[in-house]
């Protein structure tokens, strides 16, 4: 009998060899994906409820009430969506429309910079696939996928056969780590992890630069030019480059130039191209229809008169400045995920949650809405970090909705 | 997990060398890799040594063939990762497409393999490092991001 | 009675840089709210030298301060091979987070770029949130 795969939903790696055992219609065993991905798809420790202020009620209640909070919300806020299909996304910036609403997702702080490049041609990228069968440089800076993506080097960068690649990771490539700690990815990178102290990546992209020009590199800190160069020259030899872009780097950047000058200098020199280490499984999949729809990736308002973009429309400084007045958060955890300071904002307006699992944001809501995790329970499509879409079906079934049917359920309420 | 150190601590201790092994605790690192057996510690069955003899019977006979090549993989330390099922020589030979190419295992060959979110071992005697031609291979080890795979 | 209780403990700084570990994330994902997922975010990991500088028992609790928030959190040693005095490791959780600034304007908060001050907890328990 031909082996049936499905597809982890567990981070935007999306992978999709994934073998299943199902017992009493539960998932009892998820074999070939990694510990955190078996941890996402197997059923949470405390499985949401449907509320309104606190108090259980039955999904059609917490439905109607989440639709009167945003048809009575003059500037409500629609935030998550990265652990939602792409058919959900669709619907959650259709709902936007409807209302008149901000949106924006957690690009708006890690990856959102890079992904606005790519998508604007600014930098080059390419396919995990054309990774495995042709990279022989791979280079991590600020990013651990040992911890964040375990299966990225084992599945498509460092360690798998590739068309080009046929002589095993030993002799076919090199895999650089470029951080301020020796993570567990610096460690499998041996001789090739470069240590940066904080905030210092910049000055290694322009002494990076320098060296690629010809010129001898300096930096303030303790890395030698002939350190320097022995990275720059890797880097110069490489057939086939790509730059995995994890946070580490993207928080020290004021600013994108920087990395689009050095992906400049790497192909003028050599042929390099760019993957953005993104989070949840379809964070990239929402960036892309918002794009599509609007021209912006995140932080956008709909408005009569059109749309509007800017910090001013993102989730942090909508809560700093106290813009928004009520707001829907779809399969994410602002309440944990930002900063102190920020997410306390939460407490002060009506928020609605739909949500898998319970979860800090969930417990404080006015409104909790049950789901089901997509990829587990529900199928559709999502796009993988390098911008490939990815089908999925279930691999469970049930009886509760999906955030695409919540959402519209809402809005047919409104 | 059986360990040479276990081993050691229920062998005589004596460094007698009837085996053909200079000390104990070589004779126990080949008993772990099967190199000899049990018998071949003339000592070992005399009548003071009975209960270790029993001990060391189990330790050593078909009880978790993961002891059989000396491995041992520390499951709580294992992020599933599964470098270290793409990285492995046998696997890449045994499923040149399926785990050799980062992906699921294509069959039943191959000796490590990603289950739950952790690796398990199978047919570890096809490991490189079992048996009397063994070689030190270390593939599964320098992969590991861990440390969470030993050999004893 | 000890005289030192009528002293404030001494306070030093850190600048913090937070990471991502899988055994955290997946105890967030399995056991969201557990023992589990506390015992594995509210650390600080500091450099041996600043443990001993500082005068702190591993495992002990240690308040980190900074404007934005005052937290209590078990303070052990890195694991980290080479010595990095002055920066210490935590976790992305609500616990580094209380920390974080978020107000020059641009949307993205410093998740790491954290400075704050050390010192011991004494007998205060560590922080929880209501995960």
């Amino acid at each position: 009998m031909e082996q049936e795969y499905y597809v982890c939903t567990g981070c935007a790696l999306l992978c999709d060899d994934i073998e299943i055992e199902v017992t009493d219609n539960k998932l009892s065993k998820v074999n070939n994906a990694c510990l955190k991905g078996v941890a996402r798809l197997k059923e949470c420790a405390k499985p949401a409820e449907c509320k309104v202020d606190g108090s259980n009620v039955n999904i059609d209640d917490a439905i109607k009430e989440a639709s009167s909070i945003l048809k009575n919300a003059p500037n409500p806020l629609i935030f998550g969506m990265g652990n939602s299909t792409t058919g959900a996304q669709k619907k959650a910036i259709e709902l936007a429309k409807r209302t008149n609403a901000y949106i924006d997702d957690t690009s708006s702080f890690c990856q959102g910079p890079v992904i606005e490049a790519i998508l604007g041609d600014r930098i080059r990228t390419c396919t995990l696939d054309e990774v495995k069968d042709y990279a022989d440089v791979i280079v991590y800076w600020g990013a651990d996928p040992s911890n964040s993506h375990p299966r990225h080097l084992s599945k498509y960068t460092y360690f798998p056969r590739g068309k080009e690649r046929q002589r095993g990771w030993e002799e076919d490539r090199t895999a650089i780590c470029i951080d301020v700690r020796k993570s567990d990815t610096a460690i499998i990178c041996g001789d090739k992890f470069y240590q940066i102290p904080p905030q210092a990546d910049e000055e290694l992209i322009d002494a990076l630069v320098s060296a690629l020009s010809g010129k001898v590199p300096k930096v303030s800190f303790g890395m030698g030019p002939k350190k320097i160069l022995e990275l720059a020259n890797l880097l110069k030899k490489a057939k086939f480059g790509v730059v995995c872009v994890g946070l580490g780097l993207i928080y020290s950047l004021s600013d994108i130039e920087p990395l689009v000058k050095l992906m400049n200098k790497l192909n003028d020199v050599s042929n390099f191209h760019l993957i953005p280490m993104v989070g949840q499984f379809n964070m990239r999949g929402f960036d892309h229809n918002l794009h599509e729809e609007t021209g912006y990736i995140n932080r956008a308002r709909f408005q009569e008169s059109g749309v509007e973009h800017g910090p001013q429309c993102s989730i942090v400084e909508l809560l700093r400045t106290k813009n928004v007045d009520a707001a829907l958060v779809i399969g994410s955890d602002p309440m944990s995920s930002l900063p102190g300071s920020i997410a306390k904002e939460l407490l002060d307006i009506p928020v609605i949650t739909i949500d898998p699992c319970m979860t800090m944001t969930s417990k404080k809501a006015k409104v909790a809405i049950a789901s089901v995790t997509s990829g587990a329970e529900c199928g559709g499509t999502a796009i993988r970090m390098d911008g490939v879409e990815v089908e999925f079906k279930p691999m469970i079934p049930t009886d509760s909705l999906s955030d695409e049917e919540i959402l519209s359920r809402i809005m047919e309420a409104l | 997990m059986t360990n040479a150190l276990e081993i050691y601590q229920l062998l005589p201790k004596t460094n007698c060398k009837q085996c053909g092994k200079a000390t104990c605790m070589a004779f126990g690192a080949a008993l772990l890799s099967r190199e000899v057996t049990i018998d071949d510690c003339p000592p070992l069955k005399e009548d003071k040594f009975r209960e270790n003899y029993e001990k060391l019977s189990q330790m050593i006979t078909p009880s978790g063939e993961a002891s059989e090549s000396g491995m041992i993989v520390h499951t709580e330390k294992c992020i599933g990762c599964g470098n270290c099922v793409v990285a492995c020589p046998v696997n890449v030979a045994e499923d040149p497409y399926g785990a050799g190419s980062g992906k699921a295992p294509t069959n039943e060959n191959v000796i490590l393999r990603v289950e739950d979110g952790v690796v398990r071992l199978s047919n570890v005697n096809q490991c490189r490092r079992f048996g009397k031609n063994k070689i030190m291979c270390n593939g599964c080890i320098v992969t590991c991001p861990t440390k969470a795979i030993e050999f004893v | 009675m000890g005289f030192g209780q009528f002293l404030a403990a001494p306070e030093y700084d850190l600048k913090i840089i937070t990471y991502r570990d899988i055994f955290q994330n997946t105890a967030l994902e399995s056991s969201r709210g557990g023992e589990e997922y506390l015992n594995r975010s509210a650390v600080i990991k500091i450099d041996v030298n600043d443990m001993k500088k500082m005068g702190f028992k591993e495992k002990s609790n240690v308040i980190l301060k900074n404007s934005f928030a005052r937290v209590v959190v078990s303070v052990q040693l890195s694991e980290y091979e080479e010595a990095h005095e002055g920066i210490a490791y935590m976790t992305n959780s609500p616990w580094s987070n209380a920390l974080v600034s978020a107000d020059d304007g641009t949307g993205v908060p410093k998740f790491k770029m954290i400075t704050a001050t050390i010192s011991d907890a004494k007998d205060e328990k560590i922080t929880t949130y209501d995960i």
